[in-house]
C-alpha cells in the first residue's frame, strides 16, 4: 500500500537548510495498522503530507495506493486524494455546515448521485456512532464527537487508506480511547491505518507495527 | 454536481454581501450605458437607411425632349455610370407634383401663363456611388452632358449623420468599456472575498480529491450569476426607460429623423447584452486568486 525509498525531505528557510526527513525508506502492506511514533519535530506530519502530495520530496520515491507520488503530475493529485482518507489533530469541520453536511459534502464534491449520499453519510455516521448528532453544527459537539465526525467525513468516500495525523492529540484519555476503538473498528473493516502520534503509551496501547522516527530519520520499525 | 455545484455559488454570492450586490450594480451600469447608446445609435442607423434609400440626385434638363426621344436621352444618362435607376419627369409630370403638394393653393397654379417647370431625371445611384466622393464624381459625369441645365443632390448630411452614428458608438463602447472593467475589478473583488471565506472549505475539496475544475467551477459561476443578473436590470431599466419615453420620443423621431416610431432591442441584441453582462461577470469570477493549490 505504502513503499518509500530514501525518501529525504529538506525545507529552505533563507540560506539556512532544515531537514525535515533524511533517506527514510519503509513498506506498509494493505490492510495493515501500522503506528509512526515520534517526538513534536520528527517529522512525522511532513512523512504524511508527503503521502497524500501536499508536499514533495526533496528525494528519493514514493508510491502510495498504486500511485507514483513523486513524478505525480498535478492533474493527477485528486485521483490519489480519492483513495487516501485523512484526519488531523483538528477536525477541521466547516463551522457553518451541520455533521450530516460535512460528512455529505465530501461525496457532492466528487459527483457521487444524489440518491446514494444519504445512505452512506448516515452509514458511515451510524459506524462512529454519530447517527443522533446529524443535524448538529460542530460547535454544538464534543471535541471528541467532532473528531469522530472528521473520521466519517474521511471515510465515507471509502478509502483504501486513512492517514491519521495526532487525531487524538486534542482529546481527554476517555475520548482518545474511544477514537483508538473506532480505528481499530475501521481497520478489521479492511481499511488500512497510518496513524501518527507522539503518545509513545499509544503505540504500546495499540501493540500495532510501530515506526519511530526522530529528527527525520527512522529509528525503529517494530512489530 | 450540477445542482451541488450552483448552490454553491448561490451561497457564495450570499457570502459576497455587499461586494457582490456592487458587482451586479456596476454590470448594470456598464451595460445601462452602453445598451443606451446602442438603442440610439439603432434608430440613427435605421434613419439612415431609410434616408439612403430615398435619395435621389436630381438632373434637370435644358428643354423638354420629344417623346421620342426621351428613351434615348435616359440611356445615355445612365451611361454616366453608377446609376441603380432612373426615372424621366416631364415637365406636365412636374407641375401636377406640385399640385399635389400645395394642396389648397392649387389654383395658383393654374393662373400660371406657362410651365416654368423643367422636365427632369430623378437618378437612385448605386451602392457604390453612395458616399459623398462617389456622387460628387457622379453629379460632376451629369453635369457634363449637354442636354443637362443642372444637377442637385449630395449626400454629405447624411454622412454627417452617419459620422454622428459613429461618434455616439465610440462614445457608448469607450463608457461601457470603462464601467465594464471596474465591473470586472469588482466582480474579482466579490469573488476573492468569497475565496477567503471559502478557504477552509477549499482545503477540505483538495484534501478529499476534488478536482480543480469542481473548486473553480461555482467562482465562475458566482461570476456569471453577478453578470446575468446585472444584464436583465439593465435590459429592464433601458425598456422601461425606453416605454416611459416612448410618447416623447416617437414624435420627436417623426419630425427630427422622418423615422415612424422607435425601436428597442431585437431578441438577438438582448441576447448579445445579457450574454456580454455575463461574461463580464464570469471574468470577474475567474480572475480571483486565492490560496495557491497543494
Amino acid at each position: 500500500m505504502i513503499q518509500l525509498q530514501g525518501v529525504s525531505k529538506v525545507y529552505r528557510v533563507g540560506p539556512v537548510k532544515v531537514t525535515a526527513l533524511a533517506d527514510v525508506s519503509l513498506e506498509i502492506e494493505k490492510g495493515e495498522f501500522t503506528v509512526l511514533a515520534g517526538p513534536s519535530g520528527s517529522g512525522k506530519t511532513t512523512l504524511l503530507r508527503l503521502l497524500y502530495r501536499d508536499e514533495v520530496p526533496t528525494e528519493g520515491e514514493i508510491r502510495v495506493a498504486g500511485f507514483d507520488v513523486t513524478g505525480m503530475r498535478r492533474s493527477r493529485i485528486p485521483h490519489l486524494r480519492r483513495a487516501v482518507g485523512v484526519v488531523f489533530q483538528d477536525a477541521k469541520l466547516l463551522p457553518a455546515r451541520n455533521v450530516y453536511d460535512n460528512v455529505a459534502f465530501v461525496l457532492r464534491v466528487l459527483g457521487t448521485p444524489r440518491r446514494e449520499i444519504t445512505p452512506r453519510v448516515m452509514q458511515t455516521l451510524k459506524a462512529v456512532g454519530l447517527s443522533a448528532r446529524a443535524q448538529a453544527l460542530p460547535a454544538q459537539i464534543s471535541q471528541g464527537e467532532q473528531q469522530r465526525a472528521a473520521l466519517a467525513r474521511a471515510l465515507v468516500k471509502e478509502p483504501a487508506l486513512l492517514l491519521a495525523d495526532e487525531p487524538t492529540g486534542n482529546l481527554d484519555e476517555a475520548m482518545a480511547d474511544e477514537i483508538l476503538y473506532l480505528l481499530s473498528d475501521i481497520w478489521n473493516r479492511g481499511t488500512t491505518i497510518l496513524l501518527a502520534t507522539h503518545r509513545a503509551t499509544l503505540a504500546d496501547q495499540l501493540k500495532r507495527r510501530t515506526l519511530v522516527l526522530d529528527g527525520g530519520r527512522l529509528l525503529k520499525d517494530e512489530d | 454536481m450540477l445542482f451541488f455545484l450552483i448552490g454553491e455559488a448561490l451561497r457564495d454570492l450570499r457570502r459576497g454581501g455587499r461586494v457582490a450586490v456592487s458587482a451586479v450594480l456596476l454590470i448594470m451600469l456598464s451595460l445601462t450605458a452602453l445598451g443606451a447608446f446602442w438603442v440610439l445609435s439603432l434608430n440613427l442607423g435605421r434613419a439612415l437607411v431609410q434616408w439612403r434609400d430615398r435619395f435621389r440626385v436630381v438632373v434637370y434638363l435644358r428643354e423638354e425632349p420629344p417623346a421620342g426621344q426621351v428613351e434615348g436621352l435616359l440611356e445615355k444618362i445612365e451611361g454616366v455610370g453608377g446609376i441603380q435607376r432612373l426615372r424621366y419627369v416631364s415637365k406636365g409630370q412636374a407641375l401636377q407634383a406640385l399640385r399635389r403638394q400645395i394642396g389648397g393653393q392649387a389654383s395658383v397654379v393654374a393662373e400660371l401663363p406657362a410651365n416654368p417647370l423643367p422636365a427632369s431625371v430623378e437618378v437612385t445611384p448605386a451602392a457604390e456611388a453612395m458616399t459623398p466622393e462617389g456622387t460628387r464624381a457622379l453629379i460632376q459625369r451629369l453635369s457634363a452632358l449637354a442636354e443637362v441645365e443642372e444637377v442637385q443632390g449630395g449626400t454629405a448630411w447624411v454622412e454627417w449623420l452617419a459620422q454622428f452614428q459613429g461618434l455616439l458608438q465610440a462614445i457608448g463602447l469607450s463608457l461601457g468599456a470603462v464601467l465594464a472593467l471596474a465591473a470586472i475589478l469588482t466582480a474579482t473583488t466579490a469573488t476573492t472575498l468569497v475565496l477567503h471565506a471559502r478557504r477552509e472549505e477549499m482545503e477540505i475539496m483538495r484534501l478529499v480529491g476534488a478536482s480543480e475544475m469542481v473548486i473553480r467551477l461555482p467562482l465562475l459561476l458566482q461570476g456569471l450569476i453577478q453578470g446575468f443578473v446585472g444584464a436583465l436590470m439593465a435590459v429592464g431599466g433601458l425598456y422601461l426607460a425606453f416605454r416611459l419615453a416612448l410618447p416623447t420620443l416617437e414624435p420627436l423621431l417623426s419630425v427630427t429623423l422622418g423615422l415612424p416610431g422607435a425601436a428597442f432591442f431585437a431578441p438577438a441584441e438582448i441576447a448579445v447584452l445579457v450574454g456580454g453582462g455575463s461574461l463580464l461577470g464570469g471574468l470577474g469570477g475567474l480572475r480571483a486568486k486565492g490560496e495557491k493549490p497543494a
